[in-house]
This record gives C-alpha cells, structure tokens and sequence, in this order.
C-alpha cells in the first residue's frame, strides 16, 4: 500500500499528466508514462511546492520510476526540516 | 529566383466570433459584435476600468492537448497550434517527408506569452515564492507559437516570429507568401496569435487611454476608442500551380506586400507612412488600384487612427476611393495586437471567395473626417476582384497585404 508520501507523489504525477492516479503504480516508469524533461521540470516543481523541500539538481537524474522520486523525497524530508523559503507567503524581499 | 503565384489552400481560426471557421464567418456576416463584458480577469485589487472586451470563450485546451500537454503552451501558443492544426486539415495537402523539409512557418505575435511571465512575477513579488514556473521561459518566449506548430505538424523548413506590435501578422503573412512565391519553401503556414488578457498588460493599455469605455465603432461619428481582442488564425499558402494541380480548393491568392515605417512618433499615426505601403503593396501585386473592391481596414476605433487612415486611402486611391468598401472588422472581433491582420486576412479571403463584404458594426454616422463607405452595420453582397488588408502598428511600422479572387 502507497503511504502518505507515495499517495502525494502519485497525486502530483496525476496532476501534471492529467491521467487518474489510478493509472500510476510505485513500479509505473516514468519515461513509459510519458514524462518527458519538460514534466519532469514540472514535476519537480509542485513536488517542491507540496513538500516543502528544495530538490537538488543532482538526485534528478538518476530518477527511473515513481518509487525512485517517492524514495528521493522521503531521504530529503529525513535529513532536513521543510525548507522555510518553498511556498512561502512571506514577502521575498 | 523563380517567381510563382501564390495560392491560399486552408484557412483556421480561434476567435472571439467563434472556435472554427464556419462559425467565424456566419457571424462575420451577419455583422455580430464579440464584445462584451470582460469576464476573464479579475481587475477589481487594482481598480481596473476597462470593463469591455472581445474574449475567445469557451475554448477548453483539454479538447486539443492531452498528457498535460495543455501547461506546456501559453494561451497564445494553444491558440496557434489549433488554428495551424485546422487550416493544415481545411488545406487537405498531404504532407510527405520532401514537403515538410520545405514548409515554412511564420507566424506574428506582439507580447508572446505574457499570462505566464505575469504568473511568474505575481508568484514573486505578490504571492512572496522564491520561485517560479519552470516552464516560464519557454511558455513566454514569442517564438512558442511557432515552434509548437513545427513540433505539432512535423514541418521543418525555415520557422521565425515577427514581432512588429499591430502590424506582426501582416508582416508574417507577407513574408511567408514571399517565401513561397520565391521558391524558398513549398508550402507555409502563417498568420498570428495573442493573448494578453491580463491584469498588467491590460491595466498598461488602460494607461495609454485609447479604451473605449463601452465598444469599438471604427470611422463613425462619437467613436471613443478601441476594444481589445485576442485569437488566433493560420492560412496555408502554396504555389497556385501545385494547388491547381491537386485540385485543392483556393480561397484566394496572396499578391502584394506592402512594408513601410513612418520614422514619425511612436504612437501618433501618420498619412504618408500608411500610403506609401498601400502603394507599395499595389505595385508588387501589379494591381491597379481600380481594381481593388475591398479594404479591411486597420480602423481601430480611435480618433487619432481613422481620420488618417481614412485620409492615407484618398491619396492612393483618388476618385476610386468613393467606389471602393471599406470595413473594420475590429468591431466584431475587437483589436487583438499581433494576431489582428491573420484576422483581418482571413475575414478578406473569405469576403474574395464568398462574394459579401462584411461590414464595420456599431456605427452610429458620418464622422465628416471620415469620409469613405465604411460598410456601415450590414454585411453587402459584392464579387470583388482584389483586395487589401491594412496593419498600422505603434512604432509608425505599416504593414498591407493584397490578395485576388481566384476567379479574377
């Protein structure tokens, strides 16, 4: 069964793609889905915005499948609190 | 270099009078005016006054991109790639691989795609986000439009946007049909798109005060100004002969290109520029102007541009200018910056092929600094030979395209 984190990814990747989040399962890859770099800018994106993380350039790349973002996210929100700056409302400057 | 006619094969169109051609040109025809309520932009947090507009509604970009592939395009860009998508189809040319290696694609577009770059900074500087849309970039860029319709149709020839304010469509359509006429593509798909409704980029057209308060009435006595539009319209050019040869319906050539600037003001419009591109266009089309039965005028609606345009037509036409019907379609479409000459374009291609000249709506009377047959409220029965379609953009650049009726 997906936990909270793997449901957020799963809703997330239903959103950019405008397919049901049935369609998607941890094991469903990423390229087969249709993910092409520009989703995956998107994705990275509202991932960044529904997590409240920074993704750094370098764990982008060996992305696979949708476990592999779900594990990403859970090792990013394990080693550092929520980042402050991410959907923030206070003022930028 | 060869010089060949050319043939307009496919038309499309995504405009406030309608999501398709058919219905673009009943309502073209039966003199009904777009304009209405402003409804897509909340203007309210900054006090925003225009309240009129000429909106696309209706269009669902679910119905034509799918896999998310509808966030990938700006509005303007939809708007492209669907009328592309229709006039290529309306064209029935069938595209082989030596054919779309020589497809051309020049399209107009004046701001690109300003919803997302307005996001972007409202996400910023509004909602306080360290962070914008990645996608920002490539949904702004004035080229999106274009580029989707070379990724969306396969066509690979040379593929550019010109950008020239109001006059960015009729310097395309002119530049594309000069492609085709000179041997450096077989085929091209051109016209313009724009969509600008947005809070920014209507409360900087508000600032300049050329808004009418209630519609646009081009040439007529108590006119108050412009009304803005949007949409998008693509046509399909293509040698005459080649057209002929694969019995393809043609609604018209294109002929002539006028190209002119005013080296003037920056937004006062002058006669002389706007004459000399009329003439300009006359000569390449080797078109007396007798000949010419109908002008789709730039006729914004504003008292600065329809006394001087009405003006710019007497000195190039002389005593013709009293035989010769002119309109401004901008009535019924309103005035959408880049994309007003593809609109413009195709409501003369269609008036050449149907024999009715659609008419400039909302007039009220004679202006007596305009003085021409404006085609006043009802559209008019009339085979003309050839016509003209006027662009005269900020920045005193004038852009006027000719075309003949297949038949004449």
């Amino acid at each position: 069964m997906p936990d909270a984190v793997a449901e957020k990814v799963i809703a997330t990747l239903a959103s950019v793609k405008r397919i049901p989040a049935e369609n998607i399962k941890l094991d469903t890859n990423l390229q087969e889905m249709g993910i092409d770099s520009l989703d995956v800018f998107t994705l990275l994106f509202e991932l960044e915005n529904a997590f409240k993380i920074s993704i750094p350039d370098d764990d982008v790349r060996s992305l696979k499948t949708v476990n592999d973002v779900v594990e990403g996210i859970k090792k990013l929100l394990a080693a550092a609190p929520p980042d402050a700056s991410v959907g923030s409302t206070s003022p930028a400057s | 270099m060869g010089s060949r006619r050319v043939a307009i094969t496919g038309l499309g169109i995504v405009s406030p009078l309608g999501l398709d051609l058919a219905k673009n040109w009943e309502n073209l025809r039966a003199g009904r005016s777009a304009i209405g309520a402003l409804q897509c932009v909340d203007g309210s947090r900054v006090g925003l006054k225009i309240q009129n507009a000429a909106q696309v509604r209706d269009f669902d970009p679910l119905k034509h991109f799918e896999g998310g592939k509808d966030a990938q395009l700006d509005r303007f860009a939809q708007f492209s790639v669907v009328s592309a998508r229709a006039a290529m189809k309306d064209s029935g040319l069938e595209l082989t691989s030596s054919l779309r290696e020589n497809a051309a694609i020049v399209c107009g577009s004046a701001v690109g795609g300003q919803a997302a770059i307005e996001a972007g900074f409202e996400d910023l500087w509004v909602n306080g986000r360290g962070r914008v849309h990645p996608l920002t970039i490539p949904k702004t860029m004035a080229n999106a439009g274009a580029s989707h319709i070379s990724m969306d149709l396969g066509l690979s020839g040379p593929v550019y946007t010109i950008s020239t304010a109001c006059s960015s469509a009729n310097h395309a359509i002119g530049q594309a049909f000069r492609l085709v006429r000179d041997g450096q593509a077989e085929m091209a798909v051109t016209g313009g798109a724009e969509a600008f409704f947005t809070v920014g980029m209507l409360k900087a057209w508000e600032a300049m005060r050329v808004i009418s308060p209630d519609t646009c009435r081009p040439f007529s006595k108590d006119r108050r100004g412009m009304i803005l539009g949007e949409g998008g319209a693509m046509m399909i050019l293509e040698p005459l002969d080649a057209a002929k040869a694969r019995g393809a319906r043609i609604y018209a050539e294109v002929c002539g290109l006028g190209m002119t600037s005013d080296a003037h003001h920056l937004t006062q419009p002058a006669v002389e520029g706007p004459a000399r591109a009329m003439r300009s266009a006359l000569r390449e089309a080797q078109m007396a102007p007798e000949e010419v039965g109908y002008i789709n005028a730039h006729g914004t609606g504003t008292l600065g541009n329809d006394p001087v345009e009405s003006r710019a037509i007497r000195e190039v036409f002389g005593a013709h200018a009293d035989k010769v019907g002119v309109s401004s379609t901008k009535s019924m479409h309103g005035h959408a910056l880049g994309a007003a000459g593809a609109l413009e374009a195709i409501a003369t291609i269609l008036a050449l092929y149907k024999g009715i000249l659609p008419p400039t709506v909302n007039y009220l009377g004679r202006d007596p600094e305009c003085d021409l047959d404006y085609i006043p409220n009802q559209s008019r029965e009339a085979r003309v030979g050839a016509a003209i379609s006027n662009s005269f953009a900020f920045g005193g650049l004038n852009a006027v395209v000719a075309f003949r009726s297949p038949e004449a």
